[in-house]
């Protein structure tokens, strides 16, 4: 696929990348520790003769192969999430906690702003903002199944999002989700620099309100499923002398690769390694870009 | 914070929470204790619990998880809700054998013989809470959101293989 040659020179065993991106992405679900346990869920799976194979990295994701992940009771009842595994490395790297104000600035559908309020215990306030109205339905309908009670929705423009002081604050940014098209191949074939430079320049005004909106000593979290280089190192680094320094991303029993520090004749700087970059071929997953920033 | 400019923002009202604790222990049993660190607010004729006791001062679309509706004549759980806090629950509450689950499940009223009074309820399956049914002259009236309904549910457990619905 010709969009994604031009990442031959940085992505390692390019060929085994592309080998793995033509193939479905497995099914994943978190198991959602506000409505059950995972000892308890587990035994109800095995009752009900379903196998799954749990993450390496992290207690609360499992692989199962399912269907129709919607029509498992266990979802109804909000026990388990339908979630791509490498999606729940975000709220895991912001590490929020109970009794703390958190923000998820893009907030649709809710899979992580879900899985912050499970890391919350439900506790604290957690604002999922989301500005685009039908997608707040999926968000609320999420929220609500997963029996979250310490969120507040808001549909603002993130860009104008009224002054506040939070603990920590997500910002999973729109992108050109090149590292979902496992999922859809499409979105490779629609990619072309123009659209990645235009949603580059909101999420650099996306990940600048979030900055402000952050207290000193706060934290901010930014990613994107894309491997386009335009819409994550080059956002981040546009951020890095205004009042925020990098935190190196390392998320343990997880395979990644560190941030770019030049593209094309762009230097972003070595601080830009701290990032970090998880291709598919890595953990079998979709592909995602994390950095993580501290408020000085 | 002024009350006026919570009004204005999002139209949610604190209220008052002993009558919507007196409803959930009278027809469930269930401890006012067990709401402690939750407020209530009211919007129209729903009433959400969320763990903040303040609504930050922002334009909010929802606050915290739909509770209850006080549309009709008695008030009614929403389904979230019981699946919280239904475990609690010590009379109206019913545990289905696996057929009924299924039927439930996918949205079918069903005759039940149950040790329940008329109203809302509060149904499970393996002890865990599915959701809300309406009981009245012997049967049980699903009231999952149709959105939730699933025809085909995968409810298996070896005493069900070979039987259908």
């Amino acid at each position: 696929m010709d969009t994604l040659e031009r990442y031959r020179d940085i992505i390692p065993d390019f060929d085994g990348f592309l080998d793995t991106m033509f193939q479905p992405l497995p099914t994943t679900f978190r198991i959602n520790t506000l409505k059950t346990d995972c000892q308890h869920l587990l035994g109800r799976l095995d009752y009900e003769h379903l196998t799954y194979l749990p993450f390496k990295w992290y207690p609360h994701g499992l692989k199962m192969d399912v269907e129709k992940p919607g029509n498992l009771v266990e979802s109804l009842m909000g026990y388990i999430h339908s979630q791509e595994e490498i999606s729940m490395v975000s709220p895991v790297v912001l590490k929020p906690r109970p009794e703390e104000r958190v923000l998820d600035l893009c907030a649709a559908p809710g899979s992580k702003t879900t899985q912050i309020a499970q890391m919350m215990n439900n506790r604290g306030l957690l604002v999922a903002n989301e500005p685009v109205p039908n997608r707040i339905v999926s968000l609320r309908s999420n929220c609500e199944r997963l029996g979250v009670m310490n969120v507040v929705i808001t549909r603002y423009d993130g860009r104008f999002f009224p002054l506040n002081q939070f603990d920590r604050v997500l910002v999973d940014a729109p992108c050109t989700g090149q590292g979902m098209a496992r999922k859809d191949l499409s979105v490779l074939s629609r990619w072309n620099l123009r659209t990645s430079l235009g949603i580059g320049r909101l999420q650099l005004s996306l990940l600048k309100r979030a900055i402000t909106l952050t207290k000193s000593g706060g934290e901010v979290v930014y990613s994107t499923c894309t491997f386009a280089p335009e819409e994550n190192e080059a956002v981040v680094s546009q951020v890095l002398n205004e009042g925020v320094k990098l935190e190196e991303v390392s998320v343990p029993h997880l395979k990644g690769s560190p941030g770019l520090n030049e593209w094309m004749g762009t230097e972003y700087g070595d601080e830009m390694k701290k990032c970090a970059r998880y291709y598919p071929h890595q953990n079998d997953t979709g592909g995602f870009f994390v950095a993580k920033l501290i408020k000085e | 914070m002024s009350q006026s400019s919570l009004k204005n923002k999002c139209a949610f009202e604190l209220t008052d929470r002993l009558e919507i604790l007196e409803m959930w222990h009278s027809r469930f049993g269930i401890l006012p204790l067990v709401f402690e660190g939750y407020s209530f607010y009211k919007r129209g004729r729903n009433i959400w619990i969320f763990s903040q006791f303040e609504i930050p001062d922002l334009r909010s679309d929802s606050v915290g998880l739909r509770f209850l509706s006080t549309k009709g004549r008695v008030w009614k759980p929403s389904t979230y809700a019981l699946q919280l806090f239904g475990r609690f629950a010590i009379k109206n509450v019913v545990d289905l054998a696996p057929n009924q689950a299924k039927k439930f499940i996918a949205g079918y009223s069903q005759i039940l013989d149950a040790d329940l009074e008329d109203g809302y309820v509060v149904v499970s399956y393996l002890g865990d809470v599915l959701g809300c049914g309406l009981y009245k002259s012997n049967q049980l009236k699903s009231q999952l959101p149709k959105e939730r309904r699933i025809a085909e549910n995968a409810i298996v457990n070896p005493s069900l293989e070979g039987e259908s619905i």
